[in-house]
């Protein structure tokens, strides 16, 4: 899919010329291990270089040059993947060939090489005010979770289950960690992301590779280094068993499961284990959607995702709080199911078309395209969309049998604003 | 069939009224893997009183109604319709808005079968009282998880705060009270009236080839009998122009408060490509006056009154406008007091000239360009804009169109203090 140059030892530039799209799309991701200290900072940094540099030194200087360059599209953003942290720089701006004037393209790769190597600094440091200001968006951001009750159910899911473990380590970071940041911790956590951080720059667009990846090479002069090691095995588990039930002042309750499973990211049985997934809950036609959904009524949204670096696969269902117990029994009937062999031909025949179609359609993005290559393009024999489809082909109900066979059950977890009683271990 | 080029775009659009009155239109998209199908009635939440086919007098029908039809057209008798999309690798879904309920699919393959399905499942009704009933259960859970979030209920009382008695004051999906009274016959009236061909408009984009999808479609709707088409008759409440509610709060468990400043504007009565001009002005003149290079964001921002929640929008449809500038903010009063201090000095004196206005229409030339990457946004913008008299297609010219006197004009309405209004979600009180 993408053209490869490595351009020095632990940086590399992957390029995708295509006419499908309006637009030139780049993104610039660099990695290191991931730490609830790193990602607080980390995630200030990126605040920081979202909001001016060097040739526009303030908000409203840069944002004006952006819109006058046609509204060209340029963000930061910070990301887990695994025990992996990320920091990324990210453009899209309209193709010169559609604009009455040429050059676009050309400012846009050197916005970014502004933000990532020449800061708004004063005195080789970062202007206290600013640091100051995206210190605090970062904590209102981290603060604002509480009132979004699903997304955190299932934050608190990955804590109660995997409390050391990068699980749940938010890609922002945590309220202590950024609340005691110093100016000179973001100053340190930029030196060490531009020297040693492993980077990767994405292009995708109508431009010609080589002579695109001659002026990123001229416009980013990085140092070689080395690559942070690759995932390990999951996390000791240490964490709740059982039943935990918290309170809130709300209408629904919020039931989360968390399963562990010992099928990781790029093992033989990974692409079985994505199928058993869509089976389980991934989709309108699966067994969660159907039975606690269709047949029982019981909730508007019942899904399960499968969080492959990690192990896990938690399910999600919105609920009357009276009926929490009743939804969390049928819930284990279909993955007991499953264990039992209960799989029908259509069940799997609609679950990998239904795959391989989610996997067609995202690629029909710039950015689709460049987050599942990303995923995949380090496993050995690289990544084609065929290729990986075909992994989904010859998976048997047997397999799915055996892969179901692999999930335990580890948490039940209901935030409502129901009375609960104790606490009881299963 | 019709053919439109774009030549500045690098599209064409293929188009043709078929003769039941259903209007048809093809972008095909070179490089794309998947084709999205959209098949859109006009026909939304506003939509609870009208005249039915066939009959006299018009009836008042229960909230949320739309939407739940919207759900009930995936059942069948022999089955659920989600099922029958996955057979053929689809992602299908529907929504139902103020104004529209749409179903889609999106496919890398089986395109033709996975149209016809869609064609079909959305022109053959299936409703029985079991059925409803059994909707009533999942709808409540979809209601009350709207019910929790912040976000929605500071939008929704914004907008409740404007209006006196139109529908548009109503939650899309209705209370878990007035869906209860919903039967299978109100569906069958809300559908034979609403789901006529000539109400509706199906849009495919993406990998398709245009003289077959066309044919494809041609055939299907040939095989089928409507009634005779109808005006439908809607009526809607007369609304004067000022706010209903100048300020309101609710406390919810949230850890900081938000806020939302609403305006009800008038409903600009135009078509074409001023519709589209009034339009843009609109959103232009949101984005100088609160945009991220306005004053009044930089101050706001350097003061923490907003934080990166904050946005504007700005709405009209057949029969209603409004606009809402909303954020979290520790302090939603000073908020809201900033909001209008800076509509009023920009009433006094209008801040903005060529210059401003030049570099929002490059801005906004490049945000349509990239908007045209995505295939969804073309066909629900695209219907959204047809069913309002205008078209997509001519965001550009319109744009080369505007003067800085449409921004004048736009700013009239929006500064009449009469029509706004504020309203905050407050974290509440604890109590233990």
């Amino acid at each position: 899919m993408f053209t490869e140059y490595r351009l020095t030892e632990g940086v590399r530039l992957f390029v995708r010329r295509t006419t499908q799209f309006k637009t030139v799309t780049f993104s610039i991701r660099f990695r290191q291990t991931l730490t609830a200290a790193g990602a607080s900072a980390r995630a200030v940094l990126a605040n920081i270089l979202e909001d001016s540099n060097e040739t526009h030194p303030s908000r409203a200087a840069l944002r004006s040059a952006l819109e006058n360059m046609y509204g060209t599209l340029y963000y930061t953003d910070v990301g887990k993947r695994g025990d992996l942290h990320y920091v990324s720089f990210n453009a899209e701006c309209v193709n010169d060939q559609l604009l009455e004037e040429d050059g676009v393209v050309d400012w846009t790769l050197k916005l970014l090489a502004d933000s990532v190597l020449r800061p708004n600094m004063k005195d080789g440091k970062f202007k206290d005010p600013i640091f100051e200001r995206e210190k605090q968006t970062v904590l209102e951001r981290l603060s604002s979770l509480y009132d979004d009750k699903t997304r955190f159910a299932q934050q608190r899911l990955y804590e109660l289950i995997r409390p050391d473990g990068p699980e749940s380590i938010r890609a922002t970071g945590d309220e202590e960690h950024v609340g005691s940041l110093s100016a000179k911790d973001v100053l340190d956590a930029y030196h060490r992301m531009i020297t040693e951080d492993e980077v990767e720059i994405y292009v995708v667009g109508d431009v010609d590779p080589d002579s695109f990846a001659e002026k990123i090479k001229s416009a980013f002069s990085f140092d070689g280094r080395t690559p942070a090691d690759m995932p390990q095995d999951p996390s000791e588990r240490g964490g709740k068993t059982g039943r935990v039930s918290e309170r809130q002042a709300m209408k629904q309750g919020k039931l989360l499961i968390g399963f562990r499973t010992p099928v990781l990211f790029g093992t033989e049985d990974f692409p079985k284990m994505q199928l058993a997934n869509g089976i389980f809950g991934g989709f309108p036609h699966s067994k969660l959607f159907m039975n606690v959904r269709e047949k029982e009524s019981l909730a508007y949204y019942a899904a399960s995702s499968y969080l492959s670096r990690y192990g896990l696969i938690t399910v999600s269902s919105g609920v009357d709080p009276e009926q929490a117990e009743k939804a969390s029994a049928l819930i284990d009937e279909q993955l007991e199911a499953m264990k039992a062999g209960e799989i029908s031909d259509l069940e799997l025949d609609q679950t990998k078309a239904m795959l391989a179609n989610q996997l067609r359609e995202a690629l029909d993005s710039a950015r689709g395209q460049i987050e599942i290559f990303d995923q995949y393009k380090d496993l050995p024999g690289g990544f084609t969309p065929e290729g990986w489809i075909a992994k989904w082909e010859p998976v048997t109900k047997e397999d799915i049998r055996q892969m179901a066979g692999t999930i335990e059950k580890e948490l039940v977890y209901l935030l409502s604003g129901k009375e609960e009683s104790e606490d009881a271990d299963a | 069939m019709q053919t439109l080029d774009f030549n500045r775009l690098q599209e064409t659009l293929y188009h043709e009224e078929l003769p039941n009155g259903l209007q048809v239109f093809i972008l095909p998209k070179k490089g794309f893997s998947k084709t999205y199908v959209s098949f859109t009635t006009k026909y939304g939440s506003i939509d609870n009183t009208f005249v039915p086919l066939g009959k006299k007098e018009k009836v008042r029908v229960p909230d949320g109604i739309a939407h739940f039809l919207e759900h009930k057209m995936f059942e069948k008798e022999d089955g659920d319709v989600f099922q029958k999309f996955g057979m053929n690798g689809a992602s299908a879904n529907a929504f139902t808005s103020f104004t529209r309920t749409a179903y889609l699919f999106s496919a890398t393959e089986n395109l033709y079968p996975n149209t016809e399905l869609l064609l079909d499942f959305v022109q053959a009704p299936y409703f029985t009282e079991q059925t409803v009933e059994k909707e009533k259960g999942i709808i409540g859970q979809e209601i009350t998880m709207y019910d929790d979030q912040p976000d929605w209920r500071a939008y929704f009382g914004a907008i409740e705060n404007l209006y006196e008695s139109h529908p548009v004051k109503i939650d899309i999906a209705g209370t878990v009270e007035s869906i209860a009274d919903i039967t299978a016959d109100h569906l069958y009236e809300c559908y034979h009236t609403f789901y006529h061909p000539s109400n509706m408009l199906v849009f495919a984009v993406g990998a398709v080839d245009p003289e077959e999808m066309m044919e494809f479609i041609r055939t299907n709707q040939a095989a089928k009998t409507f009634d005779r088409p109808e005006r439908i008759v809607r009526e809607f409440p007369q609304e004067p122009a000022n706010a209903a509610v100048a300020e309101r709060s609710i406390e919810m468990d949230v850890s900081k408060p938000k806020v939302q400043f609403a305006v009800k504007l008038p409903y600009p009565d135009l078509s074409g490509i001023d519709a589209l001009k009034h339009e843009l002005s609109n959103e232009i003149l949101l984005d100088l006056l609160f945009g991220r290079t306005s004053d009044f964001y930089t101050e706001a921002y350097e003061e923490g009154l907003i934080d990166e929640s904050f946005g504007t929008e700005f709405t009209s449809e057949t029969g209603f406008a409004f606009a809402v500038i909303g954020t979290d903010s520790k302090d939603p009063d000073k908020f809201a007091e900033k909001v209008r201090a800076t509509l009023r000095s920009a009433s006094e004196k209008f801040p903005f000239g060529q210059d401003a206005l030049d570099r929002q229409l490059r801005r906004r030339t490049g945000l349509f360009l990239r908007a045209l990457n995505s295939i969804e946004y073309i066909a629900n913008q695209f219907t959204r804009y047809a069913f309002n008299g205008m078209n997509l297609f001519d965001t550009v010219p319109a744009l080369e169109d505007l003067q800085v006197k449409d921004l004048q004009d736009a700013l009239v309405p929006l500064a009449d203090e009469q029509a706004w209004s504020v309203f905050e979600v407050l974290p509440a009180s604890k109590g233990e």
